[in-house]
């Protein structure tokens, strides 16, 4: 309840901005022709200290002197990410609030959110990230592949607990499930509301295996105290390059089910609008800082506008649908 | 290790260091001290300055904020019953009993020295104990997370004042109210008739509504009464040396609890004080006094909260783990910076962590310095009249509940909860156990569930850890000790009142 305390962001940001937008001097800024009228409040459906949490904030350092104006981050963590949701469809559709959403957004709209959100409720502004989901465990884990772990599944009936990010339906869950029925076996699954909560439950033992992107626990796997399993994806991490995927491991799962990062806010946002949001956020990401991190946490650019994100969002929540119903969860 | 150390400390050769130290300080100490706000916002909000700043320059200033903030919510809780944060709750029980005692100033002498000389203690055990520490906090999973939040809760039975009976009720209402939202694990609406329910109910809102405006009301309905006479806060040499010095013993527990309490990833400088001040009561000489105006009850959460602070750096530096939800967004500033939290931490950036101790020991002095600074001052306010202190605490009240979301929601909370506040005042309700049990409710619900799915739905995980086994016999025996002597002194009063029995 505490990361409540962010939305009161808002109300210092007035003294903030000035500040800040002083304080950046006058490096040459690219122009944007999106001119926000005052602080753009990002919503995130995280807790401060996540994956997405960081993209955003390292993203802000390029595009606050592009736009002229700060970023405020406002944490609303809440299951499913149904709390920033609400923030953000309450909101007016002026480019001033929005939000950061991950393929979670999808699969809680079809699940738990459904009848609250739809995906008619928001304008899908643009994509940002792609990151891959991994399975990792201890060094120390009588596990060390994909192979390992579905035989000690069979062999212990569905008492292997596996820890992720979000309820049962979640996107890591659903991953998660793809290779169950991939592999035939079953996994008992434990949902976190962080994934620094993951990485603490993971290394004290309380689950077997992790789930996570690649970014929170690389010094995990720099130091060693984990090793990884799989790659949910079409190929390697050129940040992970020991770790074979799913396919080359012989289990045969859907590679697309990969996280993604896009920008969205709430519905009748002008289309122009959304081009403009869409272009300076794309443009915000070639700065060097940016693709810095980007390149050190492993995650892959990606550039969808507003009509090819959108298009993207009802592919996603068809093929999310489907898996879904694979899974047992949809009536 | 001394040589780093000793680098840590040479970074302070660099004015920008001193000028970082110094700033973070003082916009702490406001963050602090206005309700609403806090140490996790304040960090949030000073990341942007950071950015064209030395990682070394960055983190000193971050520093010196978080523990500042930390203190700073002592200063409306002394002197207007308004904790702004949930860890200065526990300050408000015995700081504002003071401050109407006339004793403001002595209250925030002792809140700011025992608030550093918390943190001074726990930087020193964080030097010496971080990585075996962090070591051992992970082994809390989702049981030891249950009993700990059970031990939390049980201690409302000790602070519970007057009736057991009543102190359960609170205990109950907040329960209750921690099931408001959604369902943690499956994302189920409980209680939330709109969606500005979902997240729960807001702290904030509720913490002001319940201590500030329903003192608020109560300043009304005495209309004018006697004017307190705060003695002002003297120089030095006026102080009560032998009264500071004689707690040194409750700040020496209060420090080491808060700090292995704030190592434990997800529990916090709110717990932390809750747990010192119920030790601090049951090892006083003089328990009868807390919560009448105990400065021993004072000394024991501020040393706890501020020694939180170093506790939750702990995982931060060995591990890349966020202790607090402060440390979590520090870690995002590290990152942004370039520098990369984790075990290989202190190989690789060893100016980081080695920093974090040098700024952690000498903003202990600087904070020192404003927080007495400002006491002298602050002290004066409990001389304002009660018509006017009522007025200036019910704006505060609404500024604040309406800046912790920008919106008039939590406004409404706190109104609503200040008319609650009141009501449960008259009928000698304790307000202290609805706060414990909000607090605690959502950590205790989501882990004792949690902990049924590791072990598949088998009840065995509760007592097959020594750690989870050992926390949950504490939580029984805080809980059945005083209702053993509410049964006796009971039986005793009917044998008395029977002698036939």
């Amino acid at each position: 309840m505490s990361f409540n305390l962010f939305k009161a962001a808002r109300a210092f940001t007035a003294v903030a901005s000035f500040s800040v937008v002083a304080s950046l001097g006058s490096p040459v800024v690219a122009e944007t022709a999106w001119k926000p009228s005052g602080p753009v409040n990002v919503v995130m459906h995280t807790k401060p200290g996540g994956t997405a949490d960081i993209f955003i904030r390292t993203l802000a350092q390029s595009l606050e002197p592009m736009i002229g104006q700060p970023i405020v981050v406002v944490n609303a963590p809440g299951a499913g990410g149904a709390t920033q949701m609400a923030h953000v469809s309450q909101a007016k559709p002026d480019g001033v609030t929005i939000g950061i959403n991950t393929m979670s957004h999808f699969t809680s709209m079809l699940t738990n959110l459904k009848g609250t959100f739809s995906v008619d409720d928001f304008s899908w502004i643009a994509s940002t990230q792609e990151d891959p989901i991994i399975y990792f465990v201890r060094t120390d884990s009588e596990i060390k592949s994909l192979s390992d772990l579905v035989a000690k599944a069979k062999a212990s009936s569905g008492t292997i607990n596996i820890g992720g990010f979000g309820p049962v339906g979640s996107m890591q869950h659903l991953g998660t499930a793809m290779l169950e029925s991939a592999a035939g076996v079953k996994f008992n699954w434990v949902g976190f509301d962080s994934t620094p909560d993951i990485m603490t439950a993971l290394l004290g033992g309380h689950v077997d295996v992790g789930v996570s992107n690649l970014g929170p626990t690389a010094p995990f796997f720099e130091s060693k105290r984990i090793i990884g399993l799989g790659v949910l994806g079409e190929k390697r991490l050129n940040g992970l390059p020991d770790v074979p995927t799913f396919g080359e491991q012989g289990y045969k799962v859907d590679t697309s089910w990969v996280q993604v990062r896009g920008v969205f806010g709430p519905k009748d946002m002008p289309l122009e609008l959304q081009q403009q949001i869409a272009d300076a956020i794309h443009e915000a990401m070639k700065a060097k800082t940016y693709q810095d991190y980007a390149r050190s946490t492993g995650v892959i650019d990606s550039w969808m506008g507003p009509k090819e994100y959108d298009a993207f969002v009802r592919d996603v929540s068809k093929i999310a649908t489907k898996q879904l119903e694979a899974a047992g969860l949809l009536q | 290790m001394i040589e780093n150390l000793l680098s840590g400390f040479s970074a302070f050769g660099d004015p920008l260091v001193w000028l970082s130290l110094v700033f973070g300080s003082l916009v702490g100490y406001l963050i602090g001290a206005i309700p609403g706000l806090g140490p996790s916002l304040g960090v949030a909000l000073l990341i942007p300055f950071t950015y064209g700043l030395d990682p070394v320059v960055s983190i000193v200033g971050l520093v010196a904020l978080y523990a500042a903030a930390e203190y700073g919510g002592a200063i409306t809780a002394i002197l207007i019953n308004s904790p702004g944060t949930s860890a200065a709750v526990a300050t408000a029980w015995d700081g504002y009993p003071l401050s109407q005692q006339g004793k403001a100033g002595e209250a925030l002498l002792v809140s700011i020295v025992t608030s550093g000389i918390g943190i001074f203690i726990s930087a020193l055990f964080l030097l010496f104990t971080a990585v075996p520490l962090s070591e051992f906090a992970l082994r809390f999973g989702p049981g030891e997370y249950f009993a700990l939040a059970l031990v939390g809760l049980s201690l409302v039975v000790g602070l519970a004042e007057g009736s057991v009976v009543k102190g359960a009720v609170a205990m109950g209402i907040g329960l209750a109210l921690a099931t408001v939202g959604l369902d943690t694990q499956t994302g189920t609406p409980r209680f939330a008739a709109s969606v500005e329910l979902f997240e729960g109910l807001p702290l904030v809102p509720v913490l002001l509504g319940l201590y500030a405006l329903s003192e608020v009301l109560f300043l009304v309905e005495e209309g004018v009464t006697a004017k307190i006479k705060s003695a002002p806060l003297g120089g030095w040499r006026t102080w009560n040396w032998k009264g500071l010095w004689s707690l040194n013993g409750v700040v020496f527990r209060s420090s080491v609890l808060g700090y292995i309490i704030g190592i434990i990833p997800g529990a916090g400088a709110s717990i932390a004080s809750f747990i010192a001040y119920a030790v601090a009561k049951k090892t006083s000489k003089t328990p009868e006094r807390f919560g009448k105006g105990s400065i021993e009850g004072v000394a024991a959460s501020e040393a706890a909260n501020n020694a939180a602070v170093s506790g939750a750096m702990a995982p931060l530096l060995a591990l890349g783990i966020p202790g607090s939800p402060t440390t979590a967004v520090m870690i995002g500033a590290l990152m942004i910076q370039g520098i990369q939290p984790g075990p290989l931490l202190f190989s690789r950036n060893p100016e980081i962590p080695y920093t974090i101790f040098a700024s952690l020991w000498i903003g202990v002095p600087v904070m020192v310095f404003i927080g007495l600074a400002g006491a002298r001052a602050w002290a004066h306010v409990a001389n304002i009249p009660g018509p006017a202190i009522a007025a200036i605490v019910a704006g505060i009240s609404l500024v604040g509940a309406y800046a912790s979301e920008g919106t008039m929601f939590p406004v409404y909370v706190m109104t609503a909860f200040g008319i609650l506040g009141y009501l449960l005042r008259k009928v000698q309700v304790p307000l202290a156990p609805i706060i414990l049990a909000l607090v605690l409710g959502e950590m205790m619900e989501t882990n004792f569930r949690r902990a049924l799915i590791t072990s598949h739905g088998s009840l065995e995980i509760f007592y097959t850890s020594p750690l989870t086994v050992a926390l949950l016999l504490t939580a029984i025996l805080a809980f059945a000790l005083p209702a053993v002597g509410f049964i006796r002194k009971r039986r005793r009063a009917a044998m008395a009142a029977d002698p036939s029995v």
